[in-house]
């Protein structure tokens, strides 16, 4: 645990100095100026598009870029050679996505409240904002990890956003019908988008959200299992 | 001595790989010796480290530490080891200080890093972002980040690689201070100068599998040519002889040529580890 203490110290201080949080800041910053000119009702509908944009987009560009910084960097061959174990490591730095999140998450839900007066289940937000950047870091590390460089790594973020991200903005935008809803649940994209509306809108859950959250539950863990944890140092050595 | 590696029929194969870079090689770094480990590019050295250090894991054959299988090691093993990579692995927006703090919180074992810093003559840097160093600053850095939990056994990838002479000098006379105080050192390197001044056991590894494991001298003598050579004026020419250098003393040839003309130079037949290296690896120099 203490290991895991001072790789999140160390992965926060880095996000400061490599401009990381402070960007973030901006962005929501940003979202604060929208909610400002626009109405409540609108600022409803709004919200959760830019929670999902921070959750689940964001995590996966972070994720995967800071892990090919590192490893231009070289860093991250000396701190696999730390007295450390890889899941602290990993933790570290699924903690460190996901506070990135947590960070957004409460400037636009201070905002809602403060400028529109919105107000719902914070917790629950909270739980579906884990569970999605969980599921999110996980694709984003998975993608990295198999990347053969940053150039590929940018296709890979590129193919994944117009697979899977898309449809979901589309179908926010009722582009994509009603009735298309069920294929989009193969995205996890989409399961992540729906909780956010999901708990801003304060709904009831329903088989939609149980699906969702088990679908990027089954998603993190089966990438930590399967291919971050037994590829991470050998992807990361391989020159 | 006590082995601190003891390497049995080691092979490996990248995931990716059709066929093994590392083909069943044996040896042993014994407790206290700098240990050289040589070769061309892409012979395997850096696998073998990668191996010995753990970065790498599904091979085959063994690695024992200090008697201890090193797959049975978790990852205390890093408290014990120090590994200098070859290139820069700093964080490059954070001071040289800053860096060596952060990896330096991670041990029990912690060395004063001022006085490593002072050392290698980085610490009146140690505020200027690492960004800011230069190739040189960044490979002493290296240096320091390997030595920052005292460790037992040091790994050394092209130590002085980019460094001056005089720099050069500083890491070396580090490394063998630290060999004195007890410390095992394996060195990859392809600079012959490092090898000759710092190695106790060299191997020579080439296309997986190793050639030559021996001392520097045994070496020397095994591949340096037992003659002397021996330039002289005569008729104002600058001419040259060569003696066999078994039973020298009683050579009445060579004794009439040092009575009766005036030397230009003497040699004995002592060859290099550079042309060592390039006869067992088969290299070709590139004049």
């Amino acid at each position: 645990m203490n290991n895991i203490v001072k790789l999140l110290k160390g992965e926060i201080q880095r996000s400061i100095k490599y401009l990381i949080l402070p960007v973030s800041l901006l962005t929501s910053v940003i979202w604060v100026v929208i909610f400002l000119l626009i109405s409540t009702d609108e600022a409803k509908t709004i919200s959760p598009l830019f929670i999902f944009a921070d959750v689940a987009v964001m995590s996966i560009i972070l994720v995967g870029a800071s892990y090919y910084l590192e490893r231009q960097e070289g860093t991250i061959n000396s701190v696999l050679m730390l007295p450390i174990r890889l899941s602290e490591l990993l933790a570290a730095k699924f903690i460190s996505s996901m506070s990135l999140a947590f960070e957004s998450v409460i400037i636009i839900a201070l905002s809602l409240y403060l400028i529109h007066g919105i107000t719902f289940n914070y917790f629950l937000l909270l739980f579906y904002v884990i569970v999605s950047a969980m599921a999110h870091t996980a694709l984003g590390f998975s993608l990295a990890l198999y990347a053969k460089d940053f150039n590929s790594l940018l296709g890979l973020l590129m193919t994944f956003m117009l697979v899977f991200t898309l449809p979901t903005i589309f179908y926010t935008l009722a582009l994509i019908p009603e009735s298309f809803e069920v294929f989009l649940f193969l995205s996890p994209s989409h399961c992540a988008n729906l909780l956010m509306n999901y708990a801003i809108q304060s709904k009831s859950i329903d088989w939609k959200v149980m699906l969702s959250v088990g679908y990027q539950l089954a998603i993190a863990w089966g990438l930590l299992k399967y291919v971050i944890y037994p590829k991470f140092k050998s992807n990361t050595v391989r020159g | 001595m006590q082995n601190a590696f003891t390497i049995e029929d080691l092979s490996y194969r990248y995931p990716s790989g059709e066929t093994d870079v590392i083909k069943g090689i044996s040896f042993n770094v014994k407790q206290g010796e700098i240990f050289g480990f040589l070769g061309p590019s892409g012979a395997g050295k850096s696998t073998t480290q990668k191996l010995m250090i753990k970065l790498l894991n599904d091979y085959r054959g063994s690695i024992k530490y200090f008697d201890n299988d090193l797959k049975a090691i978790n990852e205390s093993y890093y408290e014990e080891i120090g590994v200098g990579f070859e290139m820069p692995v700093h964080f490059g927006k954070l001071t040289g200080l800053e860096n060596m703090k952060y990896f330096s919180s991670f041990y029990k074992n912690k060395a004063d890093i001022k006085s490593l810093m002072e050392q290698v003559g980085l610490w009146e840097f140690r505020d200027v972002l690492v960004s800011q160093y230069s190739k040189g600053m960044k490979v002493r850095l290296n240096f320091v980040r390997a030595m920052l939990n005292n460790p037992r056994v040091l790994f050394l990838d092209e130590v002085t690689n980019g460094l001056d002479p005089k720099n050069a000098m500083i890491i070396k006379n580090m490394i063998y201070d630290f060999k004195k105080s007890g410390g095992t050192v394996f060195l990859t390197t392809h600079l012959m100068n490092d090898v000759e001044q710092l190695c106790d056991q060299v191997a020579f590894c080439v296309n997986g599998k190793l050639y030559e494991i021996a001392t520097p001298r045994e070496l020397k003598l095994k591949y340096g040519k037992k003659e002397v050579t021996v330039e002289y004026h005569e008729n104002d020419l600058i001419l040259k002889q060569i003696f066999e250098l078994k039973d020298l003393g009683f050579n009445e040839d060579f004794q009439t040529l040092l009575k009766s003309n005036k030397l230009e130079t003497i040699h004995s037949g002592e060859t290099t580890m550079e042309d060592i290296f390039i006869k067992v690896t088969g290299a070709i120099v590139h004049e």
